[in-house]
């Protein structure tokens, strides 16, 4: 076990035994029920201004998610399973405690609560939680300005050269 | 002319040649065409794919998962600094931005000194330089600097600070500004267009697809190569085996790729020095809003430069040079700081957006020794970078200049890229506010587009991987013919130094080799 994989199992591990749940086990396994309910926590506050307002954003929203999907097996092998981890972590109630120092789970946080809880991550004493900041960042906002649908809003226009 | 793609093979294979080298970017790429101008049988392989113009999208969604390592995504350890690299065919010299600067003569200067390395005589690397500059239309760019270029120069001319006009490796350049996604029209002329389509015509082969594990050598020999075809998202597959046998090997993986191919082979490693001593020239970027549109996303992406502070007098400070990148929406959204409204309005001035980097000289200092290649549980690179205080300081003074710099171009307000930063509206504002500034790994935003170093080229066995032509010090049928023979960063944009290197060491290793392979 790596130092990461021991910091976020403790982290979990400490959550579980303080509300008297035993047995938890921080896992690898790809569970895109997981990333799915994550990410549709984060995006919405990470791209709060970006998103249309209107019923469009839902479609926005999930075409997002599906480019990350289709993204994430170009990284390393070891990146995936960090961001797997780190999702399987926020999905699971259990460990909201610990990670966000909230007992609500992540898709019932108000967006203010969602920005804190950025805030947090960013400004955690914890490397990992910092790493979690940044790497859940860069990977939803490249997802989403990855896209002609959302150039607009920008006034950015690909040259035609053929 | 012939191309395989190792993804479509269906049992293990087995080839031999002359000459493998393994890599197909900069160093690789010159290699493949001066060793079969000379009659070797050369296997060139590559773990990309073989992309040609046609199929270039000048969208990032494609490029960046079907031409870089990692998705682009490509991080040191901590996760402190983002690496881009190429991972085609061509290597990065099919992504990069075609500023061409000869190696400064401080650095050979410094290498000589350091590491007994000796560029005169018939290793005065001027006629190489020559030779690389024609064959790959090395001219200076005569079209106007964009925007975000001429920004720069005007800040320059304002302050009385040093910059020039960059040498770009074009021909029939559309100034597009898409370089980063694969050149379009061929204009660029990367080992893609040029070298590598001249060694395929001479009889080379090229197999695309296909990742190198490992090296097998006894006493002071390489037997074979054993390598694997990767899959549709460039991960290597254990689905069948490829080995190659040759008489000689050219490991050119690029500084990450071929430290990590000789860890993973065990290679004999007496000074220590395999894997170590990684430079990244560590870049930090600010960003300026300017009242006109700027549109850094069109026009060639680097055309001025600014060595104002690259070798400072006092040598305590790390020197810096100053460029500016090109600007499209996701490399920009991806380092823009904060989340919610502040990214989103950040983003609304997209195209009035002005963007200067600091390129920091590593290397030269005991405080800045570099990085070093690890391996994780795959077997995969990871590069361990700490950025030390030195290397900090010399940041913070770069995050300054550039402000300044920008201001005096004519800018409205000015955001260095760093996680606890703000728009500033005026110099002394932003000078006050970036004293300040913590400079630690993730609050400040460090990139590199630069790996170098890893295999370094030293006179004696104890000072490096390499010897000063690129061989192996200890096997005799290894040279590396890359990136990461470099003692230290450059303090110039690497790519022709990489070219004119190489070509030298071809020349010397065809001398070698016609001796060393007699027919038997
Ligand atoms: C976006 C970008 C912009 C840049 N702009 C400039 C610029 O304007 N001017 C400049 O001078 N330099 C620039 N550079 C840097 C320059 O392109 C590189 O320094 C140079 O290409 C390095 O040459 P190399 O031969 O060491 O490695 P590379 O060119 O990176 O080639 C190495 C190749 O080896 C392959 N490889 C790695 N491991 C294996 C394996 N195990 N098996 C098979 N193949 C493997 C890789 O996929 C890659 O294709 C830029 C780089 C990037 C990424």
């Amino acid at each position: 076990m790596d130092r990461r994989q021991f910091i976020l199992s403790g982290i979990a591990l400490g959550a579980a035994s303080s509300l008297g749940i035993y047995g938890w086990n921080s896992s690898f396994d790809e569970n895109s029920d997981n990333r799915d309910l994550v990410l549709s926590a984060l995006l919405p506050a990470l791209l709060y201004a970006a998103l249309p307002e209107d019923t469009t954003m839902a479609v926005q929203v999930n075409r997002t998610k599906a480019a990350i999907s289709d993204f994430m097996p170009y990284l390393a092998k070891r990146q995936q399973q960090e961001l797997q981890q780190l999702f399987n972590l926020l999905a699971n109630q259990v460990t909201q405690l610990a990670l966000t120092g909230h007992l609500t789970a992540i898709s019932e946080l108000t967006m203010s609560q969602r920005w804190q809880l950025l805030a947090n991550w960013r400004d955690s004493y914890l490397a990992l939680l910092q790493q979690a900041y940044h790497g859940l960042r860069e990977l939803l906002f490249a997802a989403y300005y990855g896209q002609p649908e959302h150039w607009q809003a920008i006034n950015y226009t690909a040259p035609r050269y053929r | 002319m012939q191309h395989l793609d190792a993804s479509q093979f269906i049992t293990d294979q087995h080839f031999s040649a002359d000459v493998v080298i393994i890599g197909s970017g900069a160093g690789g790429g010159i290699a493949a065409e001066q060793l079969s101008a000379a009659g070797f049988k050369v296997l060139l392989l590559e773990e990309g794919a073989y992309y040609t113009r046609e199929q270039f999208k000048m969208e990032e969604r494609w490029a960046y998962p079907n031409l870089y390592q990692e998705g682009a995504a490509r991080k040191t350890k901590d996760q402190a600094i983002g690496i881009l690299q190429g991972r085609t065919v061509g290597g990065s010299t099919t992504v990069n931005w075609t500023t061409s600067i000869r190696t400064p003569q401080q650095t050979l200067d410094y290498w000589q000194d350091q590491f007994g390395l000796n560029f005169v005589a018939e290793n005065d690397l001027t006629a190489y330089f020559q030779l690389a500059e024609e064959r790959l239309n090395i001219k200076q760019w005569s079209v106007a600097p964009n925007a975000n270029n001429a920004k720069l120069q005007y800040g320059c001319e304002q302050l009385g600070w040093q910059y020039t006009v960059i040498k770009r490796n074009v021909t029939h350049c559309a100034n597009l500004g898409y370089c980063g996604m694969g050149c379009p029209i061929d204009a660029k002329q990367s080992m893609l267009v040029s070298t590598i389509p001249a060694a395929l015509k001479k009889g080379a082969t090229l197999i695309s697809r296909l990742s190198v594990r490992k090296l097998q050598w006894q006493d002071n020999q390489i037997l074979r190569l054993e390598a694997v075809p990767v899959d549709e998202h460039f991960q290597p597959t254990a689905s069948l085996k490829v080995t190659i046998s040759a008489k000689h090997y050219i490991v050119a993986a690029g500084a990450i790729g071929s430290p990590a191919l000789l860890l993973r082979s065990k290679v004999p490693n007496p000074s220590g020095r395999l894997g170590k001593h990684t430079y990244l020239h560590p870049t930090v970027i600010s960003g300026a809003v300017f009242a006109e549109d700027i549109n850094g996303h069109a026009g060639a992406p680097q055309s001025i430069y600014s060595d104002q502070f690259v070798w400072p007098t006092d040598s305590k400070q790390p020197g810096y040079k100053l460029e500016v990148p090109p600007i499209h929406p996701v490399l920009m959204a991806s380092k823009l700081i904060g989340v919610g409204d502040q990214h989103a309005q950040l983003m609304k001035s997209f195209n009035q957006l002005q963007v200067t980097i600091a390129l920091i000289r590593d290397g030269f200092h005991p405080e800045s020794q570099g990085g070093q290649v690890v391996l994780d549980q795959d077997q995969q690179p990871v590069l361990d970078y700490p950025i030390t205080d030195y290397i900090w300081q010399g940041m913070r003074q770069a995050l300054l200049s550039m402000a300044e710099l920008q201001f005096a171009a004519g800018a409205k307000q000015i955001l260095p890229i760093h996680h606890d930063a703000k728009l500033y509206q005026n110099w002394p504002e932003a000078k006050a506010a970036i004293e300040q500034l913590s400079m630690t790994a993730l609050r400040q935003t460090v990139v590199s587009a630069h790996v170098m170093g890893g295999c370094n080229m030293s006179a004696t066995a104890d000072k490096g991987v390499v010897n000063a032509n690129g061989r192996h010090h200890q096997l005799t049928n290894l040279s590396v013919f890359d990136g990461s023979i470099l003692p230290t960063s450059l303090g110039a944009n690497p790519q022709l130094t990489i070219y004119a290197l190489v070509w030298k060491n071809c020349q010397q290793l065809i001398k070698e080799l016609s001796h060393e392979l007699q027919p038997v």
